[in-house]
């Protein structure tokens, strides 16, 4: 943690009625963070890089149809799965919240990737193919990954890290909402979403956007989601995992008969 | 003094005390701890500038990042009136653009023959040579064809090619919107294009136009939907009701979608309008727009007469009739705040294009919105008087001329720049075997080789979007003025050697004595004149915030002229649709990769379609019930057959499309530039606009792209489909139900 003045909890929500599909965070995502190009192959062989991903779902049948769309990404977990089967301890939780996978230590067992409920963890399977010039475009903020290991959302540390330095000990201001987005340092996603339907922030921070939804759902777990005063939910929540991604449910103008 | 050793440790005792007792390297002893910062993050500094993205529709504002004059990220523009800082998926791929590998590095001269791609280096000073000695000889009758840019771009070319005789024409891409600018133009006399205030409305119905995706200007109008779903209360969140023929991202996104069938937006539109003229005709703006003849002006469009029209399904009415619906719309409509979009795109690409648009615009008149807050904002005019504030965008009667006449030699020259008719249009047009006359001179000033600049005898590359200057207007504007600057933001790498096209043509005019008809001496002297003679600006200022504009600068709402609704009434056709077939053949614009314009990119051919997924493929979307009744199966080749020709896609059996509708993106089947393009087979990458009937919109005489009819035949092969979907398999399999992991609420039902 870079100064223990200012401590941390990064977290996000997702409204589910506001995102339309568009892909502009998986671009976005692609670009800061050094993703090779998924070809053609990487597609028909289930092995897209994609650290954000948009998952789109049926409902209904024509003319009654429906198509939701969900953004999916690492989840942070506070009860991360895939950290306990890790056994060169590449991916551990760090003090701000974030599931944090060191390239470096990991050996690419792929237990962790086994073991996430959510499938936002990647294994490298080749190694990373950067055409001559394209290369240029590279973020020197971010490490491109070899082959043979592990790689997944870091909800854009770097982005943090340069707002921590910055900001926090250079400024001595603390990095809030305003600050966060004012400075670059928010996830890449989160930036470019046209529709604002991820937000970021801290949940260390008091009066950060997203810390209301957090409290709500962290007041009425599990069996109590019907007591939300929010929208708001987890992916997969009787797994328990306590993912820092909170969604909040569509609004169904005219749901369909038999839907959810 | 002589450095010892001794001195040595003596000074840096006394330095490293000093600092210490006088706590001067606290944060940067903080800062620069191993401890406190990832091992992998770079100290660089980074810089981060203001520029515009003219390659999406409508343009956005944005900001790139440069780290030692490399350019590493491009984000949306805060301070930019459209985008606020959003930014479209396609918004990064500006970098791909600039560092492709397969940019035409320098001038090159054709080695093989005409088309068939082969070129050998040339000096500059040669290529400038050349297309000096050929713009000389045949300038007049020649012929400029470049991308619809408006503004600095237009005003030079235009001027370029007065100034020699000849003529400067754009393409406005295969999806051509020709059909819903002249509706602009017949209902509100302007060029430019009206804003859609959705951010503000409450109820917004929409016609065909995909206008999350392609149409209009997608980004501005995602901001604005997100807020339009933001409204504080649930009970005031907006309502969408989408009408269109094809399950769009737009209809995807909407709370209803009503398809009918294809081409017939404009009577759903008038469907609306009768229903709120005859529930509401008590309302000012009825009564000024129906005039004397009041709700019986739409007396043709009773959605009681207009069922077969409008082939609505049943089962999506919630148990009302066709004209219970439209008046129970109406009344919500009048009673919160409605605002109807469309009619263009997908919906003007029928005959009766323009009605459809037409139709539309109407619609906001008589529900009172125009010019109001949540309605249609008119375009507030050009800040910049004498720039075009439209680009000069060619009819398909326009290109079966300029075909004829490069064929017969009456047009001596052709000079293109970043156009690809030869790919976007209907090949009967007959522009590809034009070019091959080798008695016409063809130099291309495009940055990538395609179908149309292979044509060329001489390539003189361009420079990239981040390497140039440039203006536009954002069309439309955000319903005030707007003027938007590009600039160079970095220099062109060591082994690429572009030149900015503006500047191409400003030098050869001065070169042949023409540069008194020109309008600056360079193209950043355009743009610098534009900002500090037009605007009264300061260039620095207007490049920091990425553009200039005035929030009190709005449009003028004029009332149509008397007769406008009985003359759209009268205009109402339905859609002559050519050809036989089983089905209704219904291109659209690919959500990232485009017309075709992007298919060199990447990241545009990798990102997941957002409805079915797919990457990389030209794929027909067909009915799923219906394509089982058929016996084909996800990823089954099949022949696509018009009376123009056949192609061959990859089937993908969507639940959302219509019964007897194929759907096909546009993009596919590039044969020439980038491998990124065209390395795919014919089985899985076919161009559809090349089994297109050359059918005319009434009207505005652009191409009717979704006016023909095909056959869907099975070949018996197959092949994988390339898509996300289908990756995240351990929730498919049962494991996790989708409802246990998308989940939503009942407006009224709480949570």
């Amino acid at each position: 943690m870079p100064n223990a003045e200012f401590p941390h909890k990064w977290g996000m929500v997702i409204d589910l009625d506001k995102c339309t599909g568009c892909q502009a965070c998986v671009v976005a995502c692609q670009a800061e963070n050094n993703i090779p190009i998924n070809t053609k192959d990487y597609f028909l062989q289930r092995r897209a890089y994609e650290w954000i991903r948009i998952e789109r779902y049926w409902e209904g049948e024509y003319p009654n149809i429906k198509a939701r769309f969900m953004p999916v990404l690492c989840q942070h977990c506070e009860n991360a799965p895939c950290e306990p089967v890790c056994p060169v301890f590449a991916t551990y939780h760090n003090e701000e919240g974030l599931n944090v996978q060191v390239y470096n230590r990991c050996v690419g067992t792929r237990y962790c990737i086994n073991n996430c409920p959510y499938q936002v963890r990647m294994f490298n399977y080749w190694h990373p193919n950067w055409p001559a010039r394209l290369e240029n475009q590279l973020n020197p903020d971010v490490t491109v990954r070899t082959r043979g290991i592990t790689e997944k959302c870091t909800f854009c540390v770097q982005r943090l890290r340069r707002g921590e330095i910055e900001v926090e000990a250079r400024g001595g201001q603390r990095l809030n909402d305003e600050r966060i987005a004012g400075g670059n340092y928010d996830p890449a996603c989160v930036q470019a979403c046209p529709t604002n339907a991820l937000m970021f922030g801290d949940l260390e921070e008091p009066d950060t956007a997203i810390k209301p939804y957090f409290d709500d759902v962290n007041a009425h777990p599990g069996h109590g989601e019907h007591d939300r005063e929010t929208r708001g939910y987890r992916l997969l929540e009787e797994m328990n995992t306590r993912p820092s991604v909170i969604y909040l449910k569509k609004i169904d103008q005219y749901p369909l008969k038999g839907g959810h | 003094m002589k450095l010892t050793r001794r001195n040595f440790l003596a000074w840096a005792g006394i330095a490293a005390t000093g600092a210490i007792a006088c706590d001067l390297f606290d944060d940067e002893l903080r800062v620069q701890s191993p401890a406190l910062i990832p091992e992998d993050l770079v100290k660089g500094r980074d810089n981060w500038y203001a520029t515009y993205d003219g390659s999406v529709p409508g343009g956005e504002g944005v900001l790139v990042r440069v780290m030692e004059g490399r350019a590493k990220k491009v984000r949306g523009n805060p301070r930019f009136p459209t985008n606020q800082g959003k930014q479209s998926a396609t918004a990064d791929t500006l970098l791909q653009s600039l560092y492709h590998p397969d940019r035409i590095d320098g001038p090159m001269l054709r080695s093989g023959p005409r088309g068939s791609g082969r070129y050998r280096p040339i000096s500059w000073e040669d290529a400038l040579y050349r297309l000096n000695a050929a713009v000389d000889t045949s300038g007049p009758g020649m012929l400029l064809i470049t991308e619809d840019r408006k503004c600095s771009f237009a005003k030079i070319c235009g001027a370029f090619a007065d100034a020699f005789g000849g003529r400067h024409v754009a393409f406005g891409g295969a999806a051509d919107d020709t059909a819903y600018r002249a509706a602009v133009k017949d209902v509100m006399g302007t060029d430019s294009l009206p804003y859609h205030d959705i951010a503000n409305a409450y109820a917004l119905a929409s016609f065909g136009s995909d206008f999350l995706s392609t149409w209009g200007n997608p980004t501005a109008y995602s901001v604005a939907y997100g807020k339009f779903r933001s409204k504080p209360n649930v009970s005031d969140r907006g309502r969408h009701y989408h009408f269109g023929s094809r399950y769009s991202m737009t209809a995807a996104n909407a709370d209803k979608w009503i398809p009918i069938n294809p081409g017939s937006e404009g009577y759903a539109a008038m469907a609306l309008a009768w229903a709120v003229a005859s529930t509401h005709a008590e309302s000012p703006a009825v009564a000024q727009i129906t005039g004397e003849a009041g709700p019986g002006a739409l007396s043709e469009f009773i959605p009681d007469a207009l069922v077969d029209v409008l082939g609505i399904p049943g089962e999506v009415l919630d148990g009302y009739s066709v004209r219970e619906f439209f008046e129970k719309l109406a009344h919500d409509y009048m009673a919160h705040g409605g605002l109807a979009i469309g009619g263009g795109g997908e919906a003007g690409a029928y005959s009766n294009g323009q009605f459809n648009a037409s139709a539309v615009l109407i619609v906001n008149y008589l529900l009172g919105n125009v010019g109001q807050e949540g309605g249609l904002l008119p375009d507030p005019g050009s800040p910049i008087s004498d720039s075009p504030t439209a680009a000069p965008v060619a009819s398909l009667a326009d290109w079966q001329r300029i075909a004829g006449d490069i064929g017969s030699g009456a047009v001596p020259m052709v000079i293109i720049h970043n156009a690809n008719p030869v790919y976007g249009l209907p090949p009967s047009i007959g522009l590809e075997g034009a070019l091959g006359n080798e008695g016409v001179v063809v130099i291309s000033a495009s940055q990538f080789l395609d179908e149309t600049s292979a044509m060329a005898d001489l390539l003189i590359p361009d420079r990239a979007a981040l390497e140039d200057w440039g203006d536009d207007l954002p069309d439309p504007m955000p319903g005030y003025r707007v003027y938007a600057v590009q600039q160079p933001v970095v220099n062109p790498l060591a082994d690429v050697d572009p030149r900015s096209f503006p500047d191409v043509l400003l030098n050869a005019a001065a070169t042949l004595g023409r540069g008194d008809g020109m309008p600056a001496e360079s193209y950043e002297a355009m743009i610098r004149a534009n900002v500090e003679e037009m605007l009264g600006a300061d260039l620095n200022d207007t490049l920091m915030y990425g553009g200039w504009w005035d929030e009190n600068a709005t449009g003028r709402a004029a009332i149509p002229p008397e007769g406008t609704l009985s003359r759209i009434a009268r205009n109402a056709s339905p859609a002559n649709l050519v050809g036989t077939g089983n089905f209704h053949l219904q291109p659209y614009e690919h959500h990232t990769v485009r017309d075709g314009r992007n298919a060199h990119l990447p990241w545009a051919q990798s990102t997941p379609d957002p409805l079915t997924t797919v990457t990389w493929q030209t794929w027909v979307d067909i009915n799923e019930t219906q394509g089982r009744q058929m016996g084909l199966r996800e990823g089954d080749v099949v022949n696509i057959t018009t009376g123009a020709g056949s192609i061959q896609a990859l089937v993908y059996l969507n639940p959302g499309t219509p019964p007897g509708i194929a759907a096909v993106p546009m993009g596919g089947g590039r044969t020439l530039g980038s491998s990124y393009a065209t390395d795919r087979d014919a089985r899985e990458s076919g161009n559809v606009m090349s089994i297109l009937e050359p059918v005319v919109v009434d009207g505005s005489g652009g191409l009717a792209w979704s006016s023909t009819r095909c056959s869907i035949t099975p070949t018996g092969d197959s092949m994988a489909v390339s898509k996300l979907e289908g990756d995240y398999t351990s929730r498919e399999v049962g494991e996790h139900p989708a409802e246990q992991v998308y989940k939503s609420v009942s407006a009224e039902g709480g949570h």
